[in-house]
């Protein structure tokens, strides 16, 4: 049921997810389920996470997304971050969550720019 | 007959309706939110009521006779406050002051103390009556607000120098600067992470320069503050660049074994911007041969 509340959409070559404002474990494990499935079955070459939404991070989900990050990695695929709040941004830093390695962009739009030019990072506009 | 009628008028009064003499004597007396008290011409206190013992803390047998200086500071009596008080009253009938008093005990009270010449129908001096009131608590919340106003003033003050001190502004399209002046506390560390998300958010910059050329000084502590600002710009998507390394800043970051590993670093602002460039992939070219690139 929780599986419900999200979805993992297909465009062209890159999956993308839009989280809920306040998204619970349920929904966080739902995501890594849902997102791994979808790489396997598209065979994708990224995955755009739109966190624009969530009001809240915790030690859960960015550890989740992290992880997330490096299964899609191991499926050859780059995940990238999308549209995280600056007070998400501030809470997180202050708890010392980190998200590692995987990519972050301002919004949708670059996410996908960086993800069609993975290995040029500048690349960005 | 007329004698007859006075005799019955006197004795209706005393007995029922109030206005004699004897009331007024009970009216004064009994008054206890007023100290009010008769002075000869000299100034020995005569007659002192329930309000004055209330108010000033002497019984009437303590007082009757003594000088009224004593209800006054020091200061005032040395100044000879008291004598032009009773002077001014004398010639114009009328004295009004506000300020401290002193109690039996020597705590001081806030009072409000109107003096008047008492003469007789020749115009002789018979001496002043004297009635104070006790305004402390009035003082005290006057004096409670005017201090809550002027620490709000403080407050606000304080909030309009961060302000000023934190400017985040956008140089470039994709490129906003926030330069640093003065030392980075926590509070400010914290203002200047607000302002610079919301900087990069506002004006969907994929670049922040932070430039500390007017940070006097870094210690561990500043530098763990301006790791998580930067941290904090790079979990939104964008990329910091630390601009304003001096040879004396560098220096003391080694020394003190801070790691920025990981952080773009310029020593000027200058170096900064070309390198902000460059990560938007932009160039600055001459018009002409000959001038600088």
């Amino acid at each position: 049921m929780a599986d419900e509340r999200i979805s993992v959409i297909k465009v062209r070559d890159i999956l993308m997810v839009t989280m809920p404002a306040d998204p619970d474990d349920p929904t966080v494990t739902a995501l890594q389920e849902q997102a791994l499935k979808a790489m396997e079955r598209f065979e994708a070459k990224g995955l755009v996470l739109d966190i624009s939404a969530v009001e809240t991070l915790d030690s859960f989900f960015a550890r989740t997304i992290v992880e997330t990050a490096r299964m899609i990695e191991l499926m050859g695929g780059r995940t990238v971050i999308a549209g995280m709040r600056p007070s998400v941004a501030i809470t997180a830093t202050q708890l010392g969550f980190t998200l590692g390695n995987v990519m972050t962009a301002l919004d949708v739009d670059r996410a996908l720019d960086l993800l069609a030019d993975a290995h040029q990072r500048r690349r960005r506009r | 007959m007329p004698k007859q009628t006075e005799i019955t008028q006197e004795k209706h009064t005393g007995e029922g309706r109030l206005g004699n003499e004897q009331d007024y004597r009970l009216l004064v007396e009994s008054v206890k939110d007023y100290a009010i008290l008769m002075l000869d011409p000299e100034g020995r206190v005569v007659t002192w009521n329930e309000g004055a013992r209330r108010i000033k803390g002497y019984q009437p047998e303590e007082i009757i006779g003594q000088h009224f200086s004593i209800f006054y500071p020091k200061e005032d009596v040395e100044s000879g406050k008291t004598e032009k008080e009773l002077k001014t009253a004398a010639s114009e009938g009328r004295f009004e002051d506000e300020s401290w008093r002193v109690r039996k005990d020597g705590s001081r009270f806030w009072a409000n103390v109107v003096v008047t010449a008492l003469r007789d129908k020749d115009g002789n001096l018979r001496g002043f009556g004297k009635v104070t009131r006790d305004l402390t608590e009035r003082k005290q919340a006057e004096e409670a607000l005017a201090q809550k106003a002027a620490a709000e003033a403080l407050a606000r003050r304080a909030q309009e120098i961060l302000d000023i001190a934190t400017p985040v502004v956008q140089v470039w399209e994709g490129v906003i600067l926030a330069p640093l002046i003065g030392s980075l506390d926590s509070q400010r560390t914290q203002q200047l992470m607000e302002k610079l998300l919301q900087g990069i958010v506002d004006s969907r910059s994929s670049v922040a320069l932070v430039d500390i050329t007017g940070v006097p000084m870094i210690d561990t502590q500043t530098a763990r503050h301006l790791v998580e600002a930067i941290a904090a710009v790079r979990l939104l998507g964008a990329d910091v660049i630390l601009t304003g390394l001096r040879p004396t800043i560098a220096q003391t970051l080694v020394h003190l074994g801070i790691d920025l590993a990981g952080v773009n670093t310029r020593s000027s602002l200058a170096a900064g911007l070309r390198s902000a460039m460059e990560l938007l992939d932009l160039q600055v070219t001459a018009k002409s041969d000959g001038a600088r690139g």
